[in-house]
């Protein structure tokens, strides 16, 4: 029997979108560690440098380099991606499983009206909110994703443990008389797996993209530096004739969220094959 | 004097794999004659379903060949025909019933919407004359009032009524051959009596050829002219159910049909399992492929494959048949 | 073994007038029934799919709740049960379900999936656990080295296995089993029901075997019941119910198994309704809309539970039947 990891090695597009996310997977590491981008506010060159060899993607407005720019900015999103995918990951499934199992209380009438009210707020109206409240706290923006972003996996989830508590052996787990909790934990949420992992990659390409709007904004991050503040910066330059720091960002997260999504189809495929195997 | 609506010979059926071909089913032969019903029996994964997809030429798998000296179908090769006459023979000469009429039904039609969409695509014009062939077939399978079943959804039906509709629209061309795919496992016993019935009933007034593939052989029994016992991808035996049942040649026609419970006034003797089970098409043994589960093999049978002997309108191959 | 032996008047398990509805009570799934089952005998529980069975041996699990009567094991409400006499008699209950395919958690091994319930109810030492674990797959056929697999490596009949040790490893009193051999291909349903007659006679279990097949409820009961539309039509014992069946339904039911009658030709109101459990008038007898030999009185009255004596009354347990063709003062003559 192959494993999801062996047919994914079969799929050329899968792999290559994995190998886009492992090299910016691994800048953002250096970046952590301390290794590459540190230099990103230093002024090391004069106003709007073109490329050279000491500034390979050239210098800003304030003779910054791009280049660590452009590798710090990797950073931030995945700080972002991962910390909002992580948290709401979590919120989803642990409520979504909640809602699922005890289909039609209390709980599940709860938790579907806050999903329903959360869902119809319109969600920069909802961030500027939230970034307005906690007064410029560079976490404001992580929560107010994490808030809305858990309703589509609660909502997937709900309905899978719907249809899995109708299955014959969770029915034996409650007949032998086992707690809700440990049927949920051992017997239910383990076979929603292949769904929580496409959901999960979808919700990272989801969170950093919206990170890039809203510094785009000047709602997401204050102090660091990513692709959307770039992008922010590019829209003057544009127009003098600089194209730098708007190339750079763009082409940056074009790949990235080209190789999430290359990523992600292929591994919905290797799940759907094993799911109609087994 | 019988003759041969369709008539199998020799079709082979392997499919490829990283550690060479395999075969799914090896030198299957058999015919059936108009008006008549045969049997196809033998356990799950055994090729009963390949062959009737073999048949009709649609596998379901990439990687799959299909070998024969001819598919004959009223006197036409199947296998000689291109793409565009093989689609207007499906469904208009020869059809096919499945196991579960829920998935093979289409939810968002109703089912007069789904029967008159084959109807029209074999060659009936006309929404009105489509509208009343439809109807005519829905009535034929003993629906007393067709309109409301052909505005239903197939949600809307019961189990039994689905596969019904199934029928109407598998006879809708009037197909000189049926091929009914387990087409009451799934449906309680009083069901599956009434749609026996009504295939009965279709095949005595327009003379269809029926293949009835079933792993119950009591249905076999009631239903069945001939009765061919598949077993690995290979006939076994083939012979009428009446001396199938009592007096079984091949050991694993005998031990098929040890394993049916008996239904007596008496509390009957514990059942006799044959024991092990069906080998994985992909780990086939040598020889003959019942041997390793057989109590009458020799050593021969590990080694060569019995040839199939006819002898007075039964064949069997095996080389220690039952007395 | 056991240690609480049930007094031998006592049945193991004895429902009386259970009742289950879904849908706020809207529709009735079973309708007031009552039969028992002795220690280290069969029932076998006979009906068309939707006539209620399943939901019976789920308020015997409580999977579902009961809307009235009892459900009595060794005497005891399963229902109005406290948690620690629950966990005991949950011990005592296990069930095999159909599908074998879907009764096995596929992200767990065999391992893990036959040691839970033994973990659950604190069974043994780990080292016993495991010995018992074996020691069950032996008796079931399989070998121990299957262990570490999962479900999706056997064989449908080699996963019904799996969920038949996982329903002995506790040492069950009683064992449901709900359509456990119907999805199988004749000759893996023949492994099985030997399997199940073969640890009957080595452990002495009880068995409610729920199925739509008549001739594997020959094979295996000692009492047949048979439900229709939620009410239970009639209880005999098994040589009872084959050699004389009292209700016009079981004689149907038998005449459409039996070989070596012509199968009687049916109206579509006889069969295309099996789960029509709706539309019950409680004034008329269930069965009075498909039934051959209907009489003016079964449209209005609804047919008392008699129990029919015989002259001779050698038999073992009572033949009770719902139908207005017995009264009180019939006799049968055999």
């Amino acid at each position: 029997m192959e494993s999801v990891w062996q047919r994914l090695r079969s799929d050329g597009y899968g792999m290559l979108g994995f190998y886009i996310i492992a090299v910016f997977a691994l800048a953002a590491l250096l970046v952590w560690s301390g290794l590459l981008g540190q230099s990103w506010a230093v002024v090391s060159g004069g106003r709007w440098e073109s490329i050279s060899s000491t500034h390979w993607f050239g210098t800003n407005l304030l003779g910054q380099d791009i280049l660590q720019r452009t590798l710090f900015s990797s950073a931030t999103a995945f700080e972002v991606g991962l910390s909002v995918t992580i948290l709401s990951t979590l919120l989803g499934t642990v409520l979504g499983a909640l809602a699922g199992w005890f289909r039609s209380s209390w709980l599940d009438e709860l938790i579907l009206w806050v999903k329903g009210v959360l869902d119809s707020i319109p969600f920069y109206l909802f961030a500027a909110a939230i970034a307005f409240a906690l007064q410029g706290n560079r976490w404001a923006m992580h929560l107010a994703m994490v808030i809305t972003f858990w309703t589509t996996t609660a909502r997937i989830i709900r309905g899978e443990v719907i249809r899995l508590k109708q299955r014959e052996f969770v029915e034996a787990a409650r007949a032998i008389g086992l707690p809700p909790r440990t049927i949920i934990f051992r017997h239910v949420l383990p076979n929603t797996s292949h769904i929580v992992l496409v959901q999960a990659t979808i919700v990272f390409v989801a969170a950093i993209k919206t990170e890039v709007i809203l510094s785009f904004l000047g709602l997401g991050i204050q102090n660091g530096v990513s692709w959307g503040l770039m992008l922010a910066e590019s829209s003057q330059e544009v127009l003098a004739g600089h194209f730098g720091n708007f190339a750079a960002a763009s082409i940056a997260l074009f790949l990235l969220l080209v190789g999430f999504n290359l990523l992600a189809d292929s591994l919905q495929d290797a799940m759907d094959k094993r799911r109609s195997v087994s | 004097m019988n003759t041969a609506v369709l008539e199998v010979r020799d079709l082979n059926l392997s499919i490829d794999s990283s550690n060479g071909p395999h075969q799914l089913l090896d030198g299957v032969s058999f015919s059936i004659n108009a008006g008549e019903t045969t049997g196809l029996v033998g356990e799950s994964g055994c090729g009963k379903s390949m062959t009737a997809l073999a048949i009709l030429g649609v596998l379901p798998a990439t990687g799959m060949t299909i070998r024969s000296a001819g598919i004959m179908l009223n006197g036409e090769d199947l296998t000689a025909l291109n793409h565009a006459q093989r689609r207007r023979v499906l469904g208009q000469d020869i059809s096919m019933v499945f196991q579960q009429p829920a998935t093979a039904l289409d939810p968002v039609f109703t089912l007069g919407q789904q029967i008159a969409a084959t109807v029209h695509r074999h060659g009936i014009s006309g929404r009105k004359a489509c509208r009343q062939t439809m109807l005519e077939s829905l009535e034929l399978v003993g629906f007393s009032q067709p309109e409301k079943i052909a505005a239903a959804y197939p949600h809307e039906l019961s189990g039994g009524m689905r596969q019904l509709s199934m029928i109407a629209m598998a006879t809708v061309c009037k197909p000189a051959v049926l091929i009914a795919d387990e087409p009451t496992t799934a449906l309680d016993v009083s069901t599956q009596l009434m749609i026996l019935q009504q295939l009965k009933r279709l095949q005595t007034e327009y003379k269809t050829a029926i293949l009835l593939i079933s792993h119950d052989l009591n249905i076999i029994r009631q239903c069945c002219h001939t009765v061919l016992v598949m077993y690995c991808g290979r006939l076994l035996e083939s012979t009428d159910p009446e001396s199938l049942f009592s007096h079984p040649r091949h050991p694993y026609s005998a031990g098929l049909l040890g394993c049916i419970p008996k239904l007596s006034a008496t509390r009957p003797p514990p059942i006799n399992a044959i024991a092990g089970q069906v080998p994985a098409l992909t780990d086939l043994p040598p020889g003959c492929h019942f041997a390793p589960r057989c109590d009458r093999a020799i050593a021969q049978c590990r080694h060569t494959a019995p040839e199939p002997e006819s002898d007075n309108g039964r064949t069997v191959a095996c080389f220690r048949p039952m007395p | 073994m056991t240690s609480q032996r049930t007094h031998p008047a006592h049945p193991l398990l004895e429902l009386r007038n259970l009742s289950i509805s879904f849908r706020d009570r809207r529709q009735i799934a079973v309708d007031r029934v009552s039969f028992s089952v002795l220690k280290g005998q069969t029932l076998g529980l006979v009906g068309a799919s939707g006539a209620g069975k399943s939901s019976v041996a789920r308020a015997i699990l409580r999977l579902v709740q009961a809307d009235g009567g009892e459900i009595l094991f060794k005497g005891e409400d399963i229902h109005r049960m406290k948690s620690q006499q629950l966990m005991a008699a949950r011990q005592r209950i296990q069930i095999v379900f159909q599908e074998p395919s879907r009764s096995l958690s596929p992200k767990r091994t065999v391992a893990e999936s036959l040691l839970e319930p033994l973990q659950h109810f604190a069974i043994g030492s780990p080292t016993e656990r495991s010995r018992k674990v074996k020691k069950i797959l032996l008796t079931v056929g399989l070998d121990h080295d299957v262990l570490h697999h999962y479900p999706h490596q056997f064989s449908t009949g080699q996963k019904q296995r799996i969920a038949i040790a996982r329903a002995l490893v506790t040492k069950p009193d009683l064992v449901i089993a709900d359509e456990a051999v119907s999805s199988l291909d004749v000759s893996v349903q023949a492994q099985i029901l030997q399997l199940i007659q073969t640890l009957q006679a080595e452990y002495g279990i009880a068995f409610l075997f729920i199925s739509h097949d008549l001739a594997v409820i020959r094979q295996i009961a000692d009492g047949v019941a048979v439900m229709y539309r939620g009410q239970l039509l009639e209880q005999a014992p098994a040589d009872t119910f084959f050699s004389q069946p009292a209700h016009p339904y079981s004689r149907l039911l038998l005449s459409l198994a039996s070989l070596d009658e012509p199968s009687p030709v049916l109206n579509h109101q006889q069969q295309l309704n099996p789960d029509g459990i709706t539309n019950h008038r409680p004034s008329a007898c269930v069965y009075s809309a498909g039934c051959a030999e209907v009489m003016p009185v079964c449209g209005q009255s609804e047919p008392a539970r008699i129990e029919i004596k015989y002259k001779n009354q050698n038999m073992r347990g009572s033949h009770c039947v719902r139908c207005h063709l017995y009264d009180e003062t019939n006799i049968n003559e055999t």
